[in-house]
């Protein structure tokens, strides 16, 4: 049995919101913490252009192993550049279409009204801000928010306490999920997913050298720009699109 | 005293049936599938619940819809013999039987399994599981079932009917011991005649869910009104007798009834026994004068009380021979030819080798009581 | 032969389900018994719920259960309350979600096997002087056992495999709520995991396997000792 072939059964068993998407228009594969943003930059570059974009949103993770496996996607925008390293490293995406476009920054929440504002440095009593309960983010094995959450606890001392502490979310939103319903005190999230969510508030902000910087970039799927594709691309990159980024929180690059 | 008077609407059909039949003995209630035999039983038992009346058993009320009573089937201590078995199939024979009589009140246990087991012949079943007996087999033990599990009245519905000719003589004589030998009255849904005739005290005929007809077999075989009701019954005279002596010799069996004696083959019991014999009108010829010399063993001088001449070639005749009643099937011709008519003196002929297993059989031990059908 | 990491998920998968089938089996005998024998008005929409988790997404039942049986949910915070038990992010957590997901699998073939038992029998039980109860322990119930014990290697067999609701649920934490299609997941979520996720395909494949296997022989078993012979 080839590796290839054993990736491709793995794939089936894989969950993911993905749609079987179409031949026709344009299909971008998004990071879910783009979720709100993206939305609204394609209902925007509807009325504008007339051309319908369909989503698809999920782990960055899950989307570029769905693209490896041929899933119809035109464009990807990752929440991070493992996968879209990955992708590249495998001359899955077009090289010359592929952008640094958006920054987040990685804050510290809890449940709103439940806990008072801290500063985030080395030495902070994060089994006292605990107390017995579990930190929410996503999975440091593959979610790139619990990949950074873990740079930046590592950096203050503090991933030996935390490794086990970690409710490990499959993906950002159900991290905040967790914290909004009560279930987790606290929880590493995006200061983006923030902007979305109630019930929940930003306690401190982690230092922008805890961890490397929080990147998206985009690219167009090798093979896959034809002319609607590149416009749409054309439009992420435009100011339009980074005004609506801007509105849910994202630095534009 | 099974006293019983109910009423139900089951979609396009209606129940009326109101009959009482004695303490003791076995009573049939007889009729075409769909007569509503099994609704009546079904109703005895508490699993088929009336819309009116009453049901009441040794005294006990079980149903009565003026006062509410309506007795859990669980507690109406009756048996009931499915046509089915409906053996529990993960139970040993010796669970099943036990099942009922583990379940019933000490002081009410007249019946143990030492005594059924003799009765019905199953004491070496005992360890078997359902499914490794005979079709037979499982019908005794099914009725065995129902019997250790001390009721006061015992319900069969139409225990033979899912067996074939073999099995049923297998069973019949066992049928015939417990209306005998047990005092639990057996109330016997059958719509087959023979059944009825060889094992009935007293019969209830119904016909679309009422009471057509109730009486002794010997007073019902002799209506000719009720004769599509009996439907393909061979019509014939059921006789009452007892054995008298046996002749070795020629293997015959001479038995003493009111009006006669009667020759029939083999050996039909020990002196002084109870047998009922069921001698059918085709079998009976006549003849205006005694004959000589012929080999016909059985001839009785008697009276014609009735001809029914039927459509096509026969008649069929009520005859009286002392005060016994039997019933000849001759050619319409026969009867201008004799000029045979009611009060004519006639001689009945009837063959020794008429007889077989089939109408010969021990006479229910309990003598016809009284009983009152309406509805 | 397997690493600590993959026994561990192995033993939790199986701790999992195992409680999983605890869970449900008291409420799937009294849905199927219900199901298969009681009419009432509104059963429909009652079967309708009961097969509900077959046709909706793993992930909305796993948020569903969080909503419900979290902190904050009307059941998770009475059970909080009164006995301080937590779901979220517990192994207890992830038995409910895997009880909640195969409960339909459960229901399915016991009330199959109850559909399958003449009620004739119960009615002559009934004749011989059994109580309804009693009834249902000597006659109903052992009947449907072998329906019941393939329901349960069904069930355990599907919470082996349950993936949505638990990672929903409870989230993906080793040793605690990562069993085996959760660690095969993270296997595949990271770049070089590959290697890993077949090894622990495998284990699974060879896991639930066999648990089907073993439902069919103790069906076959059943049916032999009941009297039907094997079909």
């Amino acid at each position: 049995m080839s590796v290839h072939f054993i990736r491709v059964f793995l794939l089936v068993c894989l969950w993911a919101s993905s749609i079987a998407a179409s031949a026709q228009g344009v299909t971008i594969f998004a990071a879910a913490s783009l979720t709100d943003a993206m939305n609204d930059v394609v209902k925007m570059y509807a009325a504008k252009s007339g051309v319908g974009v369909k989503s698809s949103y999920a782990a960055s993770s899950a989307l570029a192993r769905q693209i490896e496996s041929g899933a119809q996607a035109d464009l990807f925008f990752s929440a991070d550049d493992e996968w879209m390293d990955y992708l590249e490293k495998r001359s899955l995406i077009d090289k010359g279409t592929r952008f640094d476009r958006l920054g987040n920054r990685l804050v510290l929440i809890a449940p709103a009204g439940a806990a008072r504002k801290v500063e985030i440095r080395r030495g902070i009593d994060l089994a006292g801000l605990l107390a017995g309960g579990r930190l929410a983010t996503g999975d440091p094995a593959s979610v790139p928010v619990g990949r950074y959450a873990r740079q930046a606890l590592t950096y203050l001392g503090l991933w030996a306490f935390a490794e086990a502490k970690l409710a490990r979310a499959d993906n950002v939103r159900f991290a905040l999920t967790y914290v909004e319903r009560g279930e987790a005190p606290l929880g590493i999230v995006y200061s983006t997913d923030v902007a979305i969510a109630r019930g929940v508030q930003v306690i401190g902000v982690f230092p922008q050298e805890s961890h490397s910087s929080i990147n998206y970039p985009i690219a167009i799927v090798a093979g896959r720009g034809t002319a609607p594709v590149r416009a749409f691309h054309g439009f992420i990159l435009g100011s339009e699109a980074a005004a609506v980024f801007q509105r849910f929180g994202f630095a534009v690059r | 005293m099974i006293d019983l008077s109910i009423r139900k609407q089951l979609g396009e059909f209606g129940l009326d049936v109101s009959f009482s039949v004695p303490e003791q003995g076995l009573t049939a209630l007889f009729g075409r599938s769909g007569a509503g035999k099994t609704s009546v039983i079904a109703a005895i038992a508490g699993l088929l619940r009336p819309d009116e009346g009453h049901i009441r058993v040794s005294g006990r009320t079980l149903f009565d819809s003026a006062s509410g009573e309506d007795v859990p089937v669980h507690r109406r201590r009756v048996g009931y013999v499915f046509q089915e078995g409906r053996l529990f199939p993960h139970l040993s024979v010796r669970d099943n039987l036990l099942y009922g009589q583990r379940r019933s009140p000490v002081v009410n246990r007249r019946i143990d399994l030492d005594e059924i087991l003799e009765l019905l012949g199953i004491a070496a079943l005992l360890g078997r599981r359902p499914r490794d007996l005979s079709g037979g087999e499982k019908q005794r033990v099914a009725i065995g079932r129902a019997l250790l599990a001390q009721p006061e009245v015992l319900l069969m519905d139409e225990p033979l009917a899912s067996l074939d000719a073999p099995r049923k003589r297998e069973i019949l004589p066992y049928l015939e011991r417990l209306r005998d030998e047990l005092r639990v009255p057996i109330v016997y849904v059958s719509h087959a005649i023979e059944e009825v005739v060889r094992l009935a005290n007293l019969v209830v005929v119904l016909d679309s869910g009422r009471v057509a007809a109730a009486g002794t077999p010997e007073e019902l075989g002799e209506r000719l009104d009720l004769r599509p009701l009996l439907g393909e019954f061979e019509s014939g005279a059921v006789i009452d007798a007892s054995m008298e002596a046996y002749d070795a010799v020629f293997d015959l069996s001479t038995l003493a009834f009111d009006g006669g004696r009667l020759r029939v083959p083999g050996n039909a019991g020990v002196i002084g026994a109870k047998v009922r014999v069921r001698v059918r009108a085709r079998d009976v010829s006549l003849a205006t004068q005694k004959p000589v010399d012929i080999s016909v063993q059985n001839i009785f001088e008697g009276s014609v009380e009735q001809v029914a001449e039927e459509p096509g070639a026969y008649a069929e005749l009520k005859l009286r021979v002392g005060n016994t009643r039997f019933l000849s099937r001759v050619t319409r011709e026969s009867v201008s030819r004799l000029g045979l008519r009611t009060g004519s003196r006639v001689f009945l002929l009837v063959k020794s080798v008429s007889f077989d297993r089939e109408t010969l059989s021990a006479a229910p031990g309990i003598a016809s009581a009284g009983q009152r059908g309406h509805g | 032969m397997l690493t600590d990491f993959e026994l561990q998920a192995l033993w939790l998968s199986l701790k999992v389900a195992l409680r999983s089938v605890a869970l449900s089996l008291p409420f799937a005998l009294g849905a199927a018994y219900v199901l298969a024998r009681i009419r009432f008005p509104g059963k429909v929409l009652f079967d309708g719920l009961v097969h509900l988790p077959l046709a909706l997404p793993p992930v909305l039942v796993g948020y569903l259960l969080l909503l419900t049986f979290g902190i904050r949910g009307p059941l998770g915070g009475w059970l909080f309350e009164t006995f301080g038990l937590r779901l979220a992010f517990t192994s207890l957590g992830a038995s409910i979600a895997t009880a909640v997901m195969s409960f339909p699998l459960m229901v399915r073939s016991i009330r199959l096997s109850i559909e399958s038992i003449d009620s004739g029998l119960e009615s002559a039980a009934a004749t011989l002087g059994a109580s309804p109860l009693d009834r249902f322990f000597t006659i109903t119930l052992p009947l449907m056992l072998p329906g019941v014990l393939s329901g349960c290697v069904v069930a355990f067999a599907a919470s082996l495999g349950e993936f949505g609701a638990v990672i929903t649920f409870v989230s993906n934490i080793p040793g605690e709520t990562q069993t085996l299609p959760l660690a095969i997941y993270s296997a595949v979520q990271t770049p070089d995991g590959d290697a890993a996720a077949a090894r622990l395909a495998a284990l699974s494949l060879v896991l639930a396997l066999s648990g089907l296997m073993v439902s069919e022989i103790i069906a076959r078993r059943a049916r032999m000792m009941l009297g039907g012979g094997p079909e």
